[in-house]
């Protein structure tokens, strides 16, 4: 059953993203263990555990870069295609921002920016992309949407500075325009203020029917998410509205290893 | 309009168009038949005792060959090195012209390829396997002289100058300083000098100079094809053998790779090093005593036969302009082609894992497979020329490159790539922007370093005629026409410095770091 866009704003038909019974196989014991989660459009979910509880294996399945050894994935309520098209269609609505960023050094800001509309583009598209400015006006759109200077288009990524990087990022990650955004815990390597500036545009620009599913070293900035997930060595202890976590559940999350 | 790091790898591919546009036209319309006899052999080489007997023997000849020739290359390289280091000089005698001098000497016989050096003691000396191993052993020996120097004098001196200043005697100021960050780029260099004089070996053995090489030509113009397969297997096994084991000890020593983006750490397997080493000298022995090299042979000269005079109006009356211009195409086609196809292949294959495994051995073939052998192949099909020359060589260096380009694509760029295929783009257009943005300029680099090694190599191809200057040479010794030779030789070594000259140009161009980006490219001097 199809619904228009405005519609699914306040008729949540259909999950954006469905685990049913995941579990991804590693050395000894598994690294996700049968986990079901489910994410509505418009929501906004944090992932929290320590450091080895599959934070990222979860992020990496849910992208569709790991396939799981059982279980299933299910995008708009519909099993995950098989097909490499139809694969491709599907990731190409889930929008990942990496902790180190990944952006293309060697090209210019707008050239990164415009990667991210590479899935919907052919090979004419592609290769005209590295010759001439393709999309000016939509690429300076999603730079001013983040407070960054269009004259920044031509700039190769490699002379930018750490928090613009940052930024072009975002940016790239909108130029995508996709319904479910990703992110393996991005705040680790910033210092305090710069984390919760991020955080903050991360809920901004992941505002309904976009959903937002983030990994997260710390609990303390949990303010502005819907649900909570907690994930200790693969396996799902708790998964609530993030109003009513407990401090107790958070120690027993981390029982045993050294973070918070 | 300016083309984006990505694209600048695909460019030389341009030269496919003319390429393919001209091919109907220098095919000669027969041959076709006898291609598929020699493709289909390959499937049922000869199991015959008596050919596997000799293709054993022959490749045993080309091995030896190989490792003394190698080994000779590197004392004389790390000697002359030495001598021509600007920093040596300067801390023994408080002056480094001398160093440049050397330098300039040593020029000359880089400049000449080891056939051309081998054909010459040939008619010197006559055929004893020396004349193979002495003929590797000068250009390459001259060539690792000039890599030691540049990464000598590329070495910082802070320590040098420490010692001095506390009164330590130069020479061992100079070993204590500059010795232990030396001799790691030395040694994986030389393991990447091992490999160059295998595929050298083979191709002096089929110019008649002994060994596997010999073999193969011979059993290729008979049209004994399954026999010929036999040598190409085995010398194939031999080569990737060689290749993953030199492969197995740079990782274990943690030595700095071709393509390098950044520079590993000293290796610091020291005893094991030093153990290898006195392994290799007593089978050095074994080899030359096998072998039968005789050094003392190579000082009895035969009696040449009578030169005429010398008929300098003759040498100028050759066509030069042509000589060099259809040097210089079969040059820049040939470097077009390698460096242009090795990162469309993978391109195209890159959607599924078993082209990627065709890919890969169809570039061993390449490099396996000398040049000369691959035009007299093309021969059947094609009429000899400079395209066809330039095929060839292509082909040979096209094996060349596309290993490094797979090794250095192994580790760089991987993230980028991830990332767009998350992302839901398609496998190639993930690997053009993710992987070869990165490798662009070093990759480029490279080749145009490869232009070089071309250039020099185009002599070999000069036996399927019109290719400029190398079947001129080709022409000119088997005449005794020495004073042909003479002018043929210094125009090819002059032409070759040019070239030289201009590679460095151009690889220093694109290894500069446009934006001081905090993360320089240290491609350094150590893939030649």
């Amino acid at each position: 059953m199809r619904s228009s866009p405005g519609l699914a704003q306040n008729l949540p038909l259909t999950s954006l993203l469905t685990l049913q019974d995941i579990t991804v196989r590693g050395r000894g014991q598994p690294r996700l263990d049968r986990v079901s989660l489910r994410l509505e459009p418009g929501e906004r979910l944090a992932l929290l555990g320590p450091s080895g509880a599959g934070k990222s294996t979860l992020l990496a399945v849910a992208n569709g870069l790991l396939e799981p050894d059982q279980g299933q994935v299910l995008w708009l309520g519909e099993p995950r295609a098989r097909g490499t098209r139809a694969r491709r269609r599907q990731q190409a609505r889930i929008g990942t921002l990496w902790q180190d960023l990944r952006l293309i050094e060697e090209l210019t800001v707008q050239q990164n920016l415009n990667a991210a509309r590479l899935a919907a583009w052919g090979w004419p598209r592609a290769l005209l992309n590295l010759l001439l400015p393709l999309d000016t006006t939509a690429c300076g759109a999603v730079l001013q949407r983040l407070d960054l200077d269009p004259a920044l288009l031509n700039q190769p990524v490699s002379a930018l500075s750490g928090g613009q990087r940052q930024r072009v990022a975002l940016a790239r990650l909108l130029r995508q325009e996709p319904q479910l955004l990703l992110a393996d815990e991005p705040l680790a390597s910033l210092d305090p203020r710069l984390a919760a500036d991020l955080l903050a545009l991360l809920l901004e620009l992941a505002s309904p029917p976009r959903a937002l599913l983030l990994s997260l070293h710390r609990p303390d900035l949990l303010a502005g998410f819907d649900r909570v997930v907690g994930l200790r060595a693969g396996r799902l202890v708790f998964d609530q509205p993030s109003a009513s976590l407990q401090p107790a559940q958070l120690e027993e999350l981390y029982a045993g290893s050294e973070e918070p | 309009m300016k083309p984006a790091a990505p694209l600048w790898v695909l460019l030389p591919a341009l030269v496919l168009l003319p390429v393919l546009a001209l091919l109907p036209g220098i095919s000669h319309g027969g041959g076709w038949e006898l291609v598929g006899q020699f493709a289909a052999a390959a499937l049922r080489p000869s199991l015959d005792p008596l050919v596997l007997g000799s293709v054993l023997g022959g490749l045993g000849i080309t091995a030896g060959i190989a490792l003394l020739g190698w080994a000779g290359s590197l004392a004389l390289g790390v000697v002359l090195g030495i001598a021509s280091s600007r920093v040596v000089w300067r801390t023994c005698t408080g002056s480094a012209g001398p160093a440049g001098w050397i330098r300039r000497l040593l020029a000359l016989p880089r400049s000449i390829h080891e056939l051309l050096w081998g054909l010459l003691l040939l008619q010197l000396v006559g055929l004893q396997p020396a004349v193979a191993v002495v003929a590797i052993a000068i250009p390459f020996g001259a060539l690792v002289a000039r890599v030691v120097s540049d990464l000598l004098d590329a070495l910082p001196t802070a320590n040098l100058e420490a010692l001095r200043c506390g009164g330590a005697a130069a020479p061992a100021a100079l070993l204590t300083a500059l010795g232990p960050p030396l001799l790691p780029q030395v040694i994986s260099y030389s393991g990447y000098r091992l490999e160059c004089a295998l595929r050298s070996a083979t191709l002096l053995g089929v110019f008649g100079l002994g060994g596997l090489g010999t073999e193969l030509r011979l059993t290729l113009q008979s049209l004994a094809f399954p026999e010929l397969w036999t040598g190409l297997w085995l010398l194939l096994a031999v080569m990737l053998l060689l290749e993953a084991l030199l492969g197995w000890l740079r990782r274990r020593w943690a030595m700095p790779a071709r393509l390098g983006l950044r520079q590993r750490a000293v290796g610091g397997q020291g005893r094991e090093m030093v153990g290898a080493g006195l392994v290799l000298l007593p089978l050095l022995g074994a080899v030359a005593w096998a072998l039968d090299v005789r050094p003392a042979a190579l000082l009895q000269w035969q009696g040449l036969p009578p030169l005429g005079p010398a008929d300098w109006s003759a040498v100028a009356a050759l066509p030069w302009p042509l000589l060099i211009g259809n040097t210089l195409l079969l040059t820049l086609i040939a470097a077009a082609l390698a460096v242009g196809l090795a990162p469309l292949l993978l391109l195209l294959v890159q959607p599924w894992p078993a082209g990627g495994w065709l890919v890969r051995g169809l570039w061993a073939l390449g490099r396996l497979w000398p040049p000369p052998l691959t035009a007299l192949l093309l021969l059947f099909v094609l009429q000899p020329g400079v395209l066809t020359g330039a095929l060839a060589l292509g082909f040979h260096n096209l094996g060349i490159l596309g290993r490094l380009l797979l090794e250095a694509s192994e580790t760089s760029g991987v993230a980028q790539q991830q990332a767009l295929v998350a992302a839901g783009t398609g496998p190639r257009l993930a690997l053009l922007y993710g992987r070869f943005s990165g490798l662009a300029r070093p990759y480029l680099a490279y080749g145009a370093y490869r232009a070089d090694v071309i250039l020099r190599e185009s002599v070999v191809v000069g036996l399927v005629g019109a290719t400029g200057l190398g079947s001129q040479l080709l022409e000119a010794l088997s005449s005794f026409a020495g004073d042909q030779l003479l002018a043929l030789v210094l125009a090819y070594a002059l032409l070759t410095l040019l070239g030289e000259d201009l590679s460095d140009r151009a690889r220093l161009w694109l290894l500069e770091t446009p934006h001081g980006d905090g993360h320089p490219q240290e491609a350094g001097g150590t893939w030649r």
